[in-house]
C-alpha cells in the first residue's frame, strides 16, 4: 500500500475575520487553538506519519536497506556490555545469543543515540536557557525569506512550530523517542541486524530534529544570521588572535557562555580591550553572535593551541572537547571554567557564589577551576580573571626554545612507537631524528594543515616522555603567525527564495549537485584535502555547503592572491555558491534544504508525510555529504539522519570505523527496480544513488565517488550530461580510462556527454548496452518493504 | 624485539584472540600455490617505484588477477596488469559474499592477498572478511603486520621487505 499525504482538494474556505466571533464558535483542531483576534493557521492536510514512533518508518527503513544492504566491519570481535561476557563473536553467537552482524548494529545504534542524545542534550540546555530568559511564546521568526522555518520539524511532527514552546514539544518528542532507542541496545532486547538498523536510522532524523531545535532556538534568540548568504566574514587562524591582550578561549559546541562574554565585554565598554576566540563549533557560534569573535580553528587545533598557553582562561561547554583539558591547562596556569552539566571535571560548583568571589579563588588558586552553571556569571567571572592574570601569565604564553626542542630531541631512542601509535601513521620520528640535528622540517609539514591533529597519542607511548606536542607547537609558532584567514560567519538556513531559484536545475541535474562538508577534523591528511575538494566542486558549478570543522578547514586554503574561498565565491544557495551554514547543529539546514525542494518545488506537502518527502530526495535531489575526518558519535547521528532522508555520504578512511557501511551491488539488478508513480509500472533502475554510506580510501577516491552519488534517475538529458560529464572527467584524471561502469547510467544516447561521445559508444557497444525507459516519477513507495 | 613483529603495526586494531599467522615468503608462495582462485588487491601505497615493480614481479610470477583500490589503478595497468578497479570497501563486500562470481565472472575467489591498501581501512576490510567470509583466506604482504588477516608478513625494515618481495617475485 502507498501511503502518502492527501492533497488539498480546493482551496479552503475564505471567510471573513470576523466570522467566528459573530458565530461565536470556539475552534480547536488537534493543538491548533484559537489566538487573540482570529485563527491561528489554516489546517493543513497531515500525512501517515505525524510523530512516527519507533516501527512506524520501518517500511522505508527496510526499502533502503534491501537496496543498500549493511556492510559490517568489526572494530573488535568481541562484546563486552554485559556480565556474561566478554563473549568472542567471531563466528560465534554471544551468551545472550547474540551474532556479530546484530552486535555490529547494535553498536551502530548505540553511537547513534550517544549522538543524539549530545544534539537533544544541547538543545534541551539552549532552550531551557532561553524560554527562561524570553519566555516560551517568543516567537520563531527567521525573516521575511524563510515561510518554511523547520521542515524537518514540519515533516516528523506534523505541525509548524511558532514559539519557542513549540520547540520544546518536539524536543520532548525527541527525548521519548530516544529512550526507547537507548533501551533497545539492552542486552536481550533486539535481536536483528535490520532492526537496530531501522532504530539507527529513526535516531539518526530524531538527530536532526534535536539539531533543527538547537539552531533555530539560537537563530532566533540570539539573532543570528538568518539565512544570509553575505553574512559577514569573520577572522580565523592562530595568527589574527592578538596575544598582547588577555585572551578567553572557548572549546566545545555552546554559545551561551562564549556569547555572555561577548556581552559582559559590550557591557562594560571592554570590546577593545580582549580577545575572544573560539575552537570547534563553538567558535562557529560565538562569531555569529558577534563577528568580533575570532575563529582558531577546527578541532585539530585543540591541544597545539592549549600548550601555546596563549589563552589566559578556557571556557569549555560540551562535545569534543579534550577531557584532560584541566590538567592541560593548569601546566600553562590557565584558568579553566566549566560551564555545563555534560563536563564538569570535577571542580566545585561556583553557580550560586558572588562573581569577584570566585574570580579571587580562580586567582589566589584555591580552587583548580570553577564550575559556572548561569552563563552569565561565566561571561562576568572570565573576563576579570583574564584582565588580572594576562600580564603575569606572559613567560607562559612561551613554549620551549628551538634549542630546547633540539636538546630534548637527542633524547629520542628511535623506538618507533610514535609513529606507530598514530591514527594516520605520520613520521613523527623521523621529525625528532632530524630536529636532533636542528632540522625542523619534519615537524613543520607535520603542523602544516594540521596533518598532525595533535590527538597526543605519540606522547603517550613516548619513553623519554618527550613533549612531542609542545615540540610541534614550537616548531610551528612562526608558521602559526602566518595563519590569518577569513570565514564567512554561519549563515543558517537555505531560504526559501533560493530554493525557488535553483529547485528545477537541480531536480533536472542542470546543476550537477549539492556537495555537503561536513564533519569533524579526523582526516588523514591534514586540513588541506577538504578545501581541494570544496574547490574542486566549485569550479565545476556545484553548490558546495559547509558546517563545522569542515566549514572551518575550507577557509584554510589561500589561492596565490592570499584569498580563501570564502572570498572568491558568493555565499549564495546558488551554482558556485559556497555556504558557510554553521555549526554542527546547523547541518539541519542541509536536510533541511533538500526538504524544501520537495515542498517548494514540487508541491509535496510536509507535515506528517515522512516517506513521500525522502522518497522524493533520494530519487530526484542530487545531494551528497563529504565527512572527510568524521570521528565522533554525532557525525555518526548526523550522516545516519542524512541517509535516511535518502541523502549518501562520502566518509574519510577513518569512517570505516564506524563499523558499518550501507553500499549498493550494481551487480544486483534487482535491487535497483523502481515503481513509476506515473504510470504504476514497476521498471529496471539504475544505481542512483550507487551507495548510502561509503568510505573511501583516499581524497581522490572520494572525489569521484561525490560526483557519482549525485546521479539521480530524475536528471533529464542534459542534465545527465552534464553530471556525466564531471565523473568521467574526474575518473579519468585519477585513473587514466572512462569509468567501466558508465554504461549503467547512459539511459539513451540524449545522456551521453558530447565530449565523451565517441568514447563511451564503444563502451556501450563493447557491454551489449541497449537503450531503457526513463521512469517520469520514480519511487520507491509500493515497492517491497511495505 | 621479536614479539614487536607479531604486534598489529598499530597496536589497537588488536580485534580478539584470533591473531593472523605469521608467514614467510615461502608460505605466502605455498598459500598461493594451494589455491585455485587467488586475487590479488593491490592499494595506493605501492603505486610508486620499487613497490610499483616489485607488485607487478609477484602478480606476473603467479599469475594473478589484480583488483586495484583508490587512484592505484593507472600505475598498474601502465605495467600491463590488466587490472579491476574497486573501492577498498566495495571489493571487500564482493568477496564476502559466496554467491558473487570474482573478478572475472568464473566464480569466488578462494584467496585474497593485499599489498598496499591504508592500514586501518584493511585492518577494517580484514576484520570483515574475517567474520564473514569463511569461503575465502586471506593474507597481506605489506611491511605492517595485520593481526586481522589469516596470514600477514610481520611488521618489517624497508630492506628486510623489499627482500621478501623480491623472493616472491622471482622467477625460477
Amino acid at each position: 500500500m502507498i501511503v502518502v499525504a492527501p492533497k488539498p482538494k480546493s482551496e479552503p474556505k475564505k471567510f471573513k475575520a470576523d466570522f467566528w466571533k459573530t458565530k461565536d464558535f470556539k475552534v480547536s483542531i488537534g493543538e491548533i487553538v484559537e489566538k487573540e483576534g482570529g485563527i491561528s493557521e489554516e489546517k493543513t492536510p497531515m500525512g501517515p506519519t505525524p510523530k512516527p514512533n519507533v516501527t512506524d518508518l520501518r517500511s522505508w527503513d527496510m526499502k533502503l536497506l534491501g537496496r543498500y544492504e549493511p556492510f559490517y566491519a568489526p572494530f573488535c570481535d568481541m562484546c563486552c556490555l554485559c556480565t556474561f561476557g566478554k563473549c568472542d563473536l567471531l563466528n560465534k553467537k554471544g551468551a545472550c545469543g547474540i551474532d556479530s552482524e546484530a552486535q555490529q548494529a547494535r553498536i551502530v545504534l548505540l553511537a547513534c543515540n550517544i549522538g543524539t542524545a549530545a544534539h537533544a542534550g544541547h538543545g534541551r540546555h539552549l532552550l531551557h536557557h532561553l524560554i527562561e530568559e524570553l519566555g516560551e511564546d517568543y516567537p520563531l521568526d527567521l525573516g521575511l525569506n524563510i515561510d518554511i522555518e523547520a521542515p524537518i520539524t514540519r515533516t516528523i511532527i506534523g505541525k509548524k512550530p511558532q514559539n519557542l514552546a513549540d520547540l520544546d514539544k518536539t524536543l520532548s518528542y525527541v527525548e521519548e523517542q530516544l529512550s526507547h532507542l537507548l533501551s533497545a541496545c539492552h542486552t536481550g532486547q533486539e535481536g536483528s541486524s535490520l532492526d537496530f538498523e531501522s532504530k539507527a536510522l529513526h535516531s539518526g532524523v530524531m538527530d536532526d530534529l534535536a539539531r533543527e531545535v538547537g539552531d533555530i532556538a539560537q537563530i532566533v534568540a540570539l539573532n543570528m544570521p538568518k539565512g544570509d548568504g553575505d553574512a559577514p566574514l569573520v577572522e580565523m587562524g592562530v595568527g589574527t588572535i592578538d596575544n598582547t591582550k588577555p585572551v578567553v578561549l572557548c572549546i566545545g559546541h555552546n554559545v551561551l557562555p562564549g556569547s555572555s562574554v561577548m556581552d559582559y565585554l559590550d557591557e562594560t565598554g571592554q570590546e577593545e580591550d580582549l580577545e575572544v576566540c573560539g575552537i570547534c563549533c563553538a567558535a562557529i557560534d560565538i562569531s555569529r553572535y558577534n563577528d568580533r569573535a575570532k575563529v582558531v580553528g577546527p578541532l585539530s587545533r585543540q591541544l597545539k593551541f592549549i600548550r601555546s598557553g596563549v589563552a589566559d582562561v578556557i571556557i569549555v561547554d560540551e562535545q569534543c572537547i579534550r577531557t584532560d583539558v584541566l590538567e592541560e591547562a593548569q601546566k600553562k596556569n590557565t584558568a579553566v571554567i566549566a560551564t555545563t552539566d555534560k563536563m564538569c571535571l570535577g571542580l566545585p560548583d561556583m553557580t550560586d557564589k558572588d562573581p569577584d568571589l570566585i574570580v579571587s579563588k580562580l586567582l589566589n588558586k584555591e580552587i583548580e577551576g570553577a564550575l559556572i552553571l548561569d552563563p552569565e556569571k561565566v561571561g562576568e567571572v572570565s573576563v576579570k580573571v583574564a584582565k588580572i592574570i594576562a600580564p603575569e601569565r606572559e613567560k607562559l604564553k612561551l613554549l620551549p626554545e628551538l634549542d630546547e626542542v633540539q636538546k630534548m630531541a637527542a633524547e629520542c631512542t628511535e623506538c618507533g612507537w610514535c609513529t606507530r601509535v598514530c591514527p594516520n601513521s605520520k613520521p613523527m620520528m623521523e621529525a625528532v631524528i632530524a630536529a636532533k640535528e636542528g632540522d625542523f622540517s619534519g615537524f613543520e609539514e607535520l603542523y602544516l594543515n594540521d596533518v598532525c591533529y595533535s590527538c597526543g597519542r605519540c606522547e603517550q607511548e613516548c619513553e623519554r616522555e618527550l613533549p612531542l606536542m609542545s615540540m610541534l607547537a614550537k616548531v610551528g609558532e612562526k608558521l602559526a603567525k602566518t595563519e590569518k584567514f577569513n570565514i564567512r560567519a554561519g549563515r543558517g538556513p537555505v531560504q526559501d527564495v533560493e530554493i525557488r531559484r535553483v529547485g528545477a536545475p537541480l531536480v533536472l541535474g542542470d546543476i550537477p549537485g549539492v556537495i555537503a562538508i561536513v564533519g569533524c577534523s579526523n582526516y588523514p591528511n591534514g586540513g588541506k584535502e577538504v578545501a581541494e575538494m570544496a574547490k574542486e566542486f566549485l569550479e565545476r558549478n556545484y553548490i558546495v555547503v559547509a558546517t563545522g570543522c569542515g566549514a572551518m578547514s575550507i577557509g584554510e586554503y589561500l589561492d596565490e592572491e592570499g584569498k580563501t574561498l570564502y572570498e572568491q565565491y558568493t555565499g549564495d544557495f546558488d551554482a558556485r555558491g559556497l555556504l558557510n551554514i554553521g555549526s554542527c547543529v546547523s547541518n539541519a539546514h542541509i536536510s533541511g534544504a533538500c526538504i524544501k525542494i520537495a515542498n517548494i518545488f514540487a508541491k509535496k506537502p510536509l507535515e506528517g508525510n515522512f516517506e513521500e518527502i525522502a522518497d522524493y530526495i533520494l530519487n530526484r535531489v542530487g545531494a551528497c555529504g563529504i565527512a572527510w575526518g568524521a570521528y565522533s558519535q554525532k557525525a555518526a547521528a548526523i550522516a545516519t539522519g542524512f541517509n535516511r532522508w535518502g541523502v549518501p555520504a562520502v566518509v574519510g578512511p577513518h569512517g570505516s570505523k564506524y563499523r558499518r557501511l550501507l553500499l549498493g551491488r550494481t551487480d544486483k539488478k534487482e535491487n535497483w527496480k523502481i515503481k513509476d508513480l506515473r504510470t504504476g509500472k514497476v521498471m529496471d533502475g539504475e544505481p542512483a544513488p550507487e551507495h548510502l554510506i561509503y568510505a573511501a580510501e583516499n581524497m581522490e577516491e572520494a572525489i569521484v565517488m561525490t560526483a557519482k552519488l549525485c546521479i539521480r534517475p530524475t536528471d533529464t538529458g542534459k542534465g545527465r550530461q552534464i553530471k556525466l560529464n564531471h565523473y568521467i572527467d574526474l575518473y579519468k584524471r585519477y585513473h587514466g580510462r572512462l569509468p567501466p561502469d558508465i554504461h549503467l547510467f547512459v539511459r539513451n544516447e540524449k545522456d551521453i556527454p558530447i565530449t565523451y561521445k565517441k568514447d563511451v559508444k564503444e563502451i556501450l557497444e563493447e557491454v551489449g548496452w541497449e537503450p531503457r525507459e526513463i521512469p517520469q516519477e520514480p519511487s520507491l513507495m509500493g515497492m517491497g518493504g511495505d | 624485539m621479536a614479539n614487536e613483529r607479531v604486534i598489529p603495526w598499530q597496536p589497537t586494531v588488536i580485534a580478539g584472540p584470533k591473531q593472523a599467522l605469521l608467514v614467510t615468503p615461502e608460505t605466502a608462495e605455498l598459500m598461493i600455490k594451494k589455491a585455485k582462485r587467488p586475487l590479488f588487491i593491490l592499494g595506493p601505497l605501492v603505486k610508486e617505484d620499487p613497490l610499483l615493480t616489485y607488485a607487478t614481479k609477484i602478480a606476473e610470477k603467479w599469475n594473478l588477477q589484480v583488483v586495484t583500490t583508490a587512484d592505484a589503478y593507472k600505475p598498474f595497468n601502465d605495467k600491463g596488469l590488466n587490472p579491476t578497479a574497486y573501492g577498498v570497501v566495495e571489493i571487500v563486500n564482493l568477496l564476502k559474499d559466496p554467491e558473487w562470481q570474482g573478478v572475472d565472472g568464473e566464480g569466488q575467489h578462494d584467496l585474497v592477498i593485499f599489498m598496499g591498501c591504508i592500514y586501518y581501512i584493511a585492518s577494517q576490510g580484514l576484520s570483515s572478511l574475517k567474520h564473514y567470509a569463511p569461503h575465502l583466506k586471506t593474507l597481506t604482504i605489506c611491511k605492517f603486520f595485520h593481526s586481522n588477516a589469516d596470514a600477514s608478513f610481520p611488521n618489517l625494515k624497508d630492506e628486510e621487505w623489499f627482500k621478501y618481495l623480491e623472493k616472491m617475485g622471482e622467477v625460477g
